[in-house]
């Protein structure tokens, strides 16, 4: 620019370059010229802003044929008979080498096969709560306990969500869902009021009425906002109304519920059944209004049972609503604290908040909030995500690696090509084209695959996934995922492949394969290590599975049948125990639904020594409602003091308490000790060996037992039996004797207890999965190296044959190099699998130390798979005639 | 008859061409077609005719003439050719003769 200080307004370049792009080069200058002229003229009279828009439309307006860019000669050939030909010779490759494009299209299909099975996993993970239409405004409640007893929870006490509802003008509305830790729990008995038999049925749980309207649950019939709104109304899935009022409907209808006939629910609606991709899964909601379970408890703060949802009105900000909530925790819950005199007000001043978690969040990001439903993890996602990638990387690298390799074969085609005129581009399009070929048999293959071992999937991942077959993207995306993966694994080569010189492969030049060895071996170690890395970790997860199975139960989970619903016995119960007592398997029969698995009552309160009540924080422990013959029918093991004694009556106020309790409390003689919840208390007569009650993954908490009233829907029954079946057909006969119009329901401690660890065995069996998938593809990309190798040199071993050397020779020679790769891999993998599981590891309280020999044990079977995948090429070259090979020189 | 046929607005480029003599580009083009006739004329129009008049060999261009208010732009200058200057020849005895033959009564009412 001349002598300009400040610079000149320029048009928008992107107009400039668009025009370049389209406008033909004989016409662009000028015009560009022409235009420029025109836009500084504009600038002085309009100001910049219309002249840059007068100059884009002028741009415009050139978009018209004559101004476009003239087609270059070369695509006015006929494309089609050359992609013709292309396609001729891939295929005419193919046939002439089946075991290569076997091996090829093969390990493609697996890695193709694994990524589609790993995305419609995730498509379904990431899917969950999506459906609401005012997603972004409806929250759970949590609790967030910070400092060093740092906790998460979503139990909250009843009277917040009226407060909210009133307080609160950001809130539209609020509603509790009370999952079943009152009331009867989850499951029940179930009959319409003119039936006599009742049946068993899952997925109970108590709603206010506001909740089915901020969840959106769609209704058959009745609406979201009246269908709960009266006492003792209730409402059903669309299955389970099916399954007991088909074809009407059955609004008004009465139930019955756990056979107790003082009290009718009326059913108010029929929700749509829930769908598989939400957090919310119930059957079956009753209505918390006019709802209490003991008196005075729907005022109170003292406890926390209830999950709470709430709707926001649009444009209020959470986070300014999580700020308010201080105010609520203030006014409410520290002033009840405060009047019960307890000490750990300050405290929960300083370190308690109410917090809000989006909806959407529930399920993958509920990580470290305790609640009982069932999650996924998002950083599971990420890491088959990453697995899944790997597995297909390395069916491409077998691509790349037999396409480099068998580079040779196709020397002479590309000198040829090359000296009947054909320039690079032409050939890179030619073996790109050739990629996209096998990527597209690959995907059929991997389609065919996937619909046959879905279902097998399914179950190894507890998941119902399809494939969308009919989703309008389900096949566009298909293909682009084709192209594109075509491409990714064509490129290399096809540039590798185009580089050579005509002159030197028909001279015979071109060493046959031996280039770009180097990278091959990478790319062989890189192979090795991700399948070597896949082995540990799944060897450490299985550890780690078996670990947390077999050792901490501290009870014996053998041979423990569990009934279900044995309240609904009544006064009976005593009775029935007696019977069961008198079967000849029966060791011991205890009435508590507080098992130490899975699906047991909880009864968390906070305790102090007595005494302490004023001075102390108090501890939160559990305290277990258990009958005198739960210990020994569990056969938990006192360390100190006493089992409970029915002969003695001061028992009533005995506690036996775990090694947790003891330790917490720092006491040094525990029996004998007085501990207190506030309205009651309990003299320590023993000391049970600790055991896991909640997963592994968390430390074993203070617990305390004691005989009290209550908790009696479930028996445990020690059996010592030769013949299952029998004695589960001694036990049905006895429950019917007392109980004909119900259910015989039963279950086994040990599966129970199994249950517990279901995502840590889930993992594990994935894992093991994944491994195998990426050491075959891995195998089978060097199967077809070691044959590739063996064919090369086919001469060389014969000659060493022929001169004597030995078999062993022979197939050390030709084995040699590849070991020494899986070696590399193994120093390699070590260490990136150590710090990985490590990290795995992390989670869990109770883990196993990552010992050495797993790395050995990995190692040794990378290397004998390695070995055997290599030998039978080598073993067939060393004991080929050698005369055969030389014969025909 | 196509390549000799001029339309209006082909043959006003032309004699633009003509006019400005030795700096018959683009844009000084429009600048003597809009004083001339007093219309809005369209920067594209203007290229799309060059464009086809150079097709029909009416005008021929070179690149040149550079100056700072284009971005340090060529221009590319037109200027008539032969068959240029022939169709523009043609076109105006077309019209001459044609005048001739209008008889003068037509005139006279016009100019009651």
């Amino acid at each position: 620019m001349k002598g300009g200080t400040h610079p000149k307004p320029a048009p928008p370049k992107w107009a400039t370059r668009f025009l370049r792009w389209f406008c033909s080069d004989h016409l662009a200058e000028a015009v560009l010229g022409d235009l420029e002229e025109l836009y500084e003229r504009r600038v002085e009279k309009l100001g910049k802003r219309s002249a840059d828009l007068l100059f884009v439309a002028n741009v415009i307006q050139f978009l018209q044929p004559f101004a476009f860019r003239k087609r270059n000669y070369r695509s006015t050939l006929n494309q089609r008979d050359m992609f013709q030909n292309y396609f001729k010779i891939a295929w005419r490759t193919m046939s002439r080498q089946k075991m290569y494009a076997g091996i090829t299209i093969g390990g493609f299909a697996l890695g193709l096969a694994t990524c589609l099975v790993i995305f419609l996993f995730i498509r379904q993970e990431l899917s969950y709560d999506q459906q609401y239409a005012d997603g972004d405004r409806i929250f759970r409640l949590y609790n967030e306990y910070k400092g060093p007893k740092g906790d998460r929870w979503v139990n909250i006490p009843p009277p917040v969500a009226g407060i909210l509802r009133t307080d609160f003008p950001e809130v539209e509305k609020a509603g509790r869902l009370m999952p079943g830790s009152l009331g009867f729990g989850t499951k029940g008995l179930f009959r319409r009021e003119d039936a006599v038999e009742n049946n068993f049925e899952e997925g109970f749980g108590y709603a206010d009425p506001d909740l089915l309207e901020i969840l959106e649950i769609p209704m058959v019939y009745g609406t979201t906002s009246t269908a709960l709104d009266k006492p003792n109304t209730i409402v059903l899935s669309k299955r389970k109304a099916d399954q007991y009022f088909p074809n009407e409907d059955p609004r008004g209808k009465s139930i019955i519920l756990n056979d107790d006939k003082s009290r009718l629910f009326t059913i108010g609606g029929v929700m749509k059944d829930m769908p598989a991709n939400t957090h919310f899964q119930y059957d079956f909601l009753i209505t918390l209004t006019g709802q209490e379970f003991w008196s005075g408890e729907q005022s109170s703060w003292c406890c926390w049972n209830y999950n709470v949802y709430v709707k926001l009105r649009s444009g209020a900000n959470p986070l300014a609503l999580e700020q308010k909530m201080t105010v609520l925790r203030d006014t409410h819950f520290i002033k009840y604290l405060e009047e019960q005199g307890d000490q750990s007000a300050a405290d929960v001043k300083k370190n308690h908040l109410f917090r809000l978690q989006p909806v959407g969040d529930i399920y993958l990001k509920s990580n470290g909030i305790y609640d009982d439903m069932r999650h996924g993890d998002i950083r599971y996602i990420w890491l088959f995500g990453g697995v899944a990638t790997f597995i297909l990387l390395l069916a491409c690298i077998n691509f790349i690696n037999l396409s480099t390799a068998k580079s040779a074969n196709r020397a002479k085609e590309v000198g040829l090509r090359k000296t009947a005129g054909s320039v690079r581009g032409y050939l890179i399009a030619q073996f790109l084209t050739e990629s996209v070929f096998y990527s597209l048999v690959s995907f059929a293959i991997a389609l065919f695959m996937v619909w046959a071992t879905l279902p097998f999937f399914n179950t190894l991942a507890g998941k119902s996934l399809t494939i969308p077959w009919l989703s309008w993207w389900f096949f566009p995306s298909l293909v682009v995922a084709m192209l594109f993966i075509g491409v990714v694994a064509g490129l290399y080569p096809s540039f590798y492949l185009s580089a050579f010189k005509p002159i030197d492969v028909l001279k015979g030049i071109v060493s046959r394969g031996s280039k770009s060895s180097g990278l091959r071996s990478a790319m062989v170690v890189f192979q090795f290590t991700t399948s070597i890395i896949l082995i540990i970790g799944t060897l450490v997860i299985y550890r780690q599975m078996n670990y947390l199975l077999t050792t901490k139960t501290g009870f014996d989970k053998e041979q423990v049948v569990i009934l279900y619903g044995t309240h609904t016995l009544n006064n009976q119960q005593l009775t029935f125990r007696d019977e069961l007592l008198g079967l000849a398997d029966v060791q011991h029969v205890s009435i508590s639904s507080y098992l130490p698995v899975d699906g047991g009552s909880r009864e968390g309160y906070g305790f102090w020594r007595k005494g302490r009540e004023k001075a102390d924080l108090p501890i939160t422990s559990q305290k277990w409602r258990i009958d005198v013959d739960y210990i020994s029918t569990m056969k938990m093991r006192i360390v100190e003091g006493r089992d409970f004694n029915r002969e003695l009556a001061s028992d009533s106020q005995a506690a036996v308490v775990n090694q947790a309790f003891v330790k917490e409390f720092g006491l040094k003689k525990p029996v004998g000790e007085q501990i207190t919840n506030g309205p009651q208390t309990f003299t320590i007569i023993g000391v049970v060996e600790d055991f896991n009650f909640e997963s592994m993954k968390e430390k074993i908490r203070p617990l305390s037992l004691v005989i009290e009233g209550g908790g009696n829907s479930v028996m445990t029954v020690r059996v010592k039996s030769k013949d299952m079946q029998a004695t589960l057909g001694s036990l049905t006969k006895a429950w019917n004797k007392f109980m004909p119009h119900q259910p015989f329901r039963y279950g086994f401690l040990d599966e129970s207890y199994a249950r517990m660890y279901d995502d840590v065995q889930r993992m594990g069996r994935i894992f093991a999965g994944f491994a195998t998938l990426a050491i075959i593809v891995a195998c089978l990309g060097l199967f077809a190296l070691s044959a590739f190798m063996v064919e090369q040199r086919s001469k060389e071993i014969s000659i060493r044959l022929v001169l004597g050397a030995t078999t062993q020779g022979i197939f050390r020679l030709l084995t040699q190099n590849f070991v020494k790769l899986v070696f590399v891999s193994i120093v390699i993998a070590t260490p990136l699998a150590w710090y990985l599981m490590r990290t795995w590891l992390a989670d869990y309280t109770y883990k196993i130390p990552i010992t050495w020999d797993v790395f050995v044990l990995a190692g040794a079977m990378s290397i004998f798979i390695a070995l055997s995948t290599v030998s039978y090429q080598s073993i067939r070259a060393a004991l080929a005639n050698p005369a055969k090979n030389l014969r025909s020189e | 008859m196509k390549g000799t046929y001029l339309g209006e607005f082909e043959e006003l480029v032309l004699l633009a061409v003509g006019i400005l003599f030795g700096d018959a580009y683009g844009l000084a083009i429009i600048d003597e077609l809009e004083k001339k006739t007093g219309r809005n004329i369209m920067i594209s129009s203007v290229h799309k005719t060059l464009v086809r008049l150079e097709e029909k060999g009416y005008l021929k261009s070179h690149m040149g003439g550079g100056t700072q208010q284009r971005g340090g732009r060529d221009k590319r200058l037109y200027t008539l050719t032969q068959g240029g200057k022939k169709a523009l020849q043609e076109a105006k005895e077309l019209r001459n003769a044609m005048w001739k033959e209008i008889p003068k009564v037509v005139w006279e009412t016009v100019k009651l």
